[in-house]
């Protein structure tokens, strides 16, 4: 009996994969690529959950995964996961990013100007829906500007912390190879600043605007005004064995800087990630402004936020309650049966409560 | 006598999608040392990093873990969930042992060296060269008192259990009984109180002075603990209220005929119920003997529906 | 309310509690500025001072919630050595949960509101090792007896208790396990005038009873003369003045003591 249903259970699960996959039919580098240029934004939201930053392999995942963002992030990590760590880049200088868009709330203008860049914030969000009748939706040209954005500028909290509104955390002095890595250890409380910064940029992108939104509604502390949210590419800048600096390519980084008042002084919350992604890093930084002094158990709190945004670890608990629990089941039911037993059986033999005194 | 050209592919190894165990060696290494200090402080939680693996979080990634770790080419493996080798999940967690490894596969508790198992202990004795992984959802015992992560460590540290204690004792008042089904929290060694996963009751005095080592890892949660070979392992009890095993000792198996071991409830349709062995590879056994294939039953923890002290 | 004005103890022994310029500041204010004080076995000590007097302050010290900035405490019983404001935080928690009880103005502060009433108790008992559940069934409500509590709610949860019964649980927890001292910081404040003068009636008979040292924290005069043999009163951080209750009351010497009682009569 047993050994059948052994069988029978290896091959329904291969099976269930193949029902699975041919839904979404072959795929090929044609398919890969087409998603990799179609899906930009995409599949930044992907590497930065991933942590991983490779669009080829981003687009490979959101392939086979046919568009599971959650099963695409865990293919990423599973696969980041056996990779060596083979050198940690040099620390990125604000000033040097090369900046596609920077903008400020607190200000109206800003050092550097504020540059608008690639955004669909003003656009008006209508459905194209000519192109399902079979029209081409033919982006329009861009016309430069007169004068080009200067493609490096400093942080508004550098100006900010000039004019002593702001507090700069103290330069981390930690060497290279001794930041805290949150993918190498275990994530501890209250945690280095380091673990938090990465844990928020690996995070999900929902549930972190989850919990950023709530404490933006009121259930934070402090009340966020985006000093600078900036969508840049970074030069990642290794040193050969030998000496020799160099760059090894750049990837896209998105950043945020929201500020609070607090007192005469700004309190300043700060996250980045891997590739372009707004809401999340708003969300992130309002965490991390929102953190110190979070009483526990609240959504700021960041022994909180750290554990439920971590997206793999979520969704996959979520889904393993489909797994059997009839062990634990059975053992509860005992429990309860032998309860109802007990109390029926005191209903019958005993007259009176305990007695007042 | 000739002299071959040295060169970088001469060298090095040649390249290979994955590591031998899927892990790499860093993750290994990593994974053995959080063993070692989970083996000499029993029932204490290691935090460990935890890797990713190609399986979703809370489907085993922490018994997985030390699995892959463990494993040699020479060991043989049996992978249980709630007792059963046939279970979707089990299958899928030993094809890939299997097949990462190259290691033999079992059904048999005998037989194995290494059991990864889901909520379930086999119901035949373990040996000292066998150990038993347990995955584990969540590791934490006080968290039902206490679900703040960094709070419960502290109190593990000060072995402050009053209010775990309080919650029995709050379940009595209300219920006649304790209340608490599988996960049954546990003293080991007279210091840790750990959860020994949601096994039912009737698992947990197995662990009690075992001769076999039992790991947990919970992949999600980060933590990793073990119960060591000849180590004490006592539910958590008032002197005056005694454990209670779920009530099996009665229940015959309608498949195998075999009396006194945990079951499965499966409800039937005329209202009643049939039971079978929740340990099915004990119960293809049974079966087996029961035709007369020659097999060897060993000896178990539980005689005639009760615990062999 | 009836104030019962008995004939101080004539004490001789060796002080149980001795406190030795107890300083702290939180920020910028002074919360507790020098303070030394002792209480000697069987006595009841009053606090009494405006709110911000520093008064709860020093109590919650006292029960090693808090540490001070300087200054040292010592409990003159077997087994307990030096300036318990040096000891580690373990060392704390087992001390205060065996040899020292509190009941506290707020019972959110002191009780879990949704545990039975008893559980509350036996909690006291099953960190100092209780295992047997009878006894604790048999001790919680021995506690909850002893402190007036009607034992027909022995297992009703605090929250669905009157604010007098719950002061009532508060206190069979602080005594469960026959505290060496008992500290009580405003402990019928926030009560009905009737309901607060039978749980003083009950403090007082618990004291006579099983002469229980005690601090009591109170801005209420009454309260303190019900209860205390000697007072200390605080203002600012400071203590003004302290004496015998009586002499207190009759004869205030310091400005501010004067005031606050003949604000009071």
């Amino acid at each position: 009996m047993a050994y059948v249903a052994t069988r029978g259970g290896e091959q329904a699960i291969e099976q269930a994969e193949r029902l699975f996959r041919a839904e979404m039919g072959e795929i090929t580098p044609e398919r890969v690529a087409e998603i990799k240029t179609a899906l930009p934004y995409l599949i930044d939201r992907v590497m930065g959950e991933a942590s991983l930053y490779d669009e080829d392999l981003a687009a490979l995942a959101l392939a086979q995964a046919g568009g599971d963002l959650y099963e695409a992030v865990l293919l990423l990590r599973a696969w980041r996961t056996t990779q060596p760590r083979l050198h940690v880049a040099r620390p990125i200088d604000q000033g040097t990013l090369f900046t596609h868009r920077r903008i400020s709330a607190a200000f109206k203008d800003i050092p550097g100007g504020q540059v608008l860049g690639p955004t669909l914030d003003y656009s008006h969000r209508i459905i194209a829906t000519d192109v399902l009748e079979g029209a081409r939706y033919i982006p329009a040209p861009v016309t430069p500007a007169a004068t080009p954005a200067p493609a490096h500028q400093p942080s508004v909290a550098a100006w900010q912390a000039e004019n002593d509104l702001v507090e700069m955390p103290g330069f981390d002095e930690t060497a290279p190879e001794d930041i805290p890595d949150v993918t190498r250890e275990p994530v501890l409380f209250p945690a280095t600043r380091a673990h938090r910064l990465q844990s928020l940029a690996r995070a999900d992108t929902g549930a972190t605007l989850a919990l950023g939104y709530a404490a933006m509604r009121g259930y934070g502390q402090a009340h966020p005004t985006v000093n600078e949210l900036r969508l840049c590419e970074a030069e990642i800048i290794v040193t050969h064995p030998k000496g020799t600096a160099f760059s090894a390519g750049r990837v896209k980084v998105s950043q945020a800087e929201v500020v609070s008042k607090k007192g005469d002084t700004l309190e300043l919350g700060f996250a980045a990630t891997l590739g372009w992604n707004e809401v999340k890093c708003i969300s992130a930084a309002t965490l991390d402004l929102n953190s110190k002094g979070a009483p526990k158990g609240s959504p700021t709190e960041e022994e909180f936020y750290l554990y439920h945004t971590e997206g793999v670890e979520s969704s996959g608990f979520c889904i393993h309650f489909k797994l059997p629990h009839y062990v634990t089941f059975q053992s509860s039911l005992d429990a309860m049966r032998s309860a109802k037993k007990t109390s029926k059986t005191a209903e019958k033999t005993s007259t009176s409560k305990e007695p007042a005194q | 006598m000739s002299v071959t050209p040295q060169s970088l592919k001469t060298l090095s190894r040649a390249w290979e999608p994955m590591s031998y165990g899927f892990l790499d060696a860093s993750a290994k290494r990593e994974m053995r040392r959080k063993m070692i200090k989970a083996v000499a402080v029993p029932g204490c939680q290691m935090p460990y990093a935890s890797r990713e693996v190609p399986m979703a979080r809370g489907w085993g990634t922490g018994g997985l873990q030390v699995s892959l770790t463990l494993i040699r080419p020479n060991m043989r493996i049996k992978v249980i969930d709630q007792g059963a080798d046939d279970s979707v999940n089990a299958a899928s967690i030993r094809h890939f042992l299997a097949r990462v490894s190259g290691a033999p596969t079992t059904l048999d508790t005998l037989q194995a060296d290494l059991i990864q198992s889901r909520h379930r202990i086999p119901e035949e004795k373990l040996n000292e060269d066998q150990i038993l992984v347990l995955q584990v959802p969540n590791p934490e015992p006080l968290r039902p008192v206490q679900p703040n992560m960094s709070v419960a460590r502290q109190m593990h540290a000060d072995a402050d259990y009053g209010r775990m204690w309080l919650q029995l004792y709050e379940q009595i008042v209300r219920s006649g009984r304790v209340m608490q089904g599988a996960s049954y929290p546990s003293m080991v060694n007279g210091r840790h109180v750990m959860t020994p996963s949601p096994i039912p009751r009737w698992d947990v005095p197995k662990l009690n002075m075992a001769q076999h080592l039992t790991i947990l890892s919970a992949g999600r949660e980060k933590r990793i603990f073990a119960v060591p070979p000849y180590t004490r392992v006592e539910p958590l009890v008032f002197d005056d209220v005694p454990y209670k095993v779920e009530e099996h000792h009665d229940l015959t198996c309608s498949r195998s005929g075999a009396k006194g071991f945990f079951m499965n409830e499966i409800p039937q349709e005329d209202g009643s119920s049939a039971y079978e062995l929740s340990d099915s590879g004990f119960g293809v056994k049974h079966i087996q003997q029961g035709i007369g294939d020659a097999v060897t039953l060993g000896k178990t923890w539980y005689e005639n529906g009760e615990m062999v002290e | 309310m009836t104030l019962t004005l008995d004939a101080p103890r004539i004490v001789t022994t060796r002080p149980l509690v001795t406190l030795r310029d107890v300083t702290k500041t939180y920020g910028d204010v002074q919360a507790v500025t020098r303070v030394s004080a002792e209480v000697f076995p069987g006595e009841v000590l009053g606090i009494v001072g405006e709110s911000g007097s520093g008064k709860s302050t020093l109590l919650r010290m006292m029960n090693l919630e808090d540490t001070p900035d300087s200054g040292s405490y010592t409990l003159d019983l077997p087994d307990v050595q030096g300036n318990l404001f040096e000891l580690g935080r373990f060392a704390r928690r087992m001390l205060c949960a065996t040899k020292i009880g509190i009941v506290y103005q707020n019972p959110h502060l002191g009780l879990l509101m949704k545990h039975s009433s008893s559980g509350n108790v036996a909690e006291r008992l099953l960190i100092a090792g209780e295992r047997r559940f009878s006894v604790l069934r048999d001790k919680a409500r021995a506690a909850l007896a002893a402190s007036e509590f009607p034992l027909e709610r022995l297992d009703a949860p605090p929250i669905e208790l009157s604010g007098g019964m719950q002061q009532r649980v508060q206190l069979a927890k602080a005594i469960a396990l026959e505290p060496a001292l008992l500290l009580l910081d405003e402990p019928t404040t926030g009560l009905d005038v009737s309901v607060q003068a039978l749980v003083l009636d009950t403090l007082k008979r618990l004291q006579q009873d099983r002469n229980i040292t005690m601090v009591i924290v109170s801005h209420d005069l009454g309260v303190i003369r019900t209860l205390a043999d000697r007072v200390m009163v605080m203002r600012r951080g400071e203590v003004v003045e302290a004496g015998l209750v009586d002499q207190i009351f009759q004869d205030p010497q310091h400005p501010y003591t004067q005031q606050l009682v003949h604000a009071k009569l």
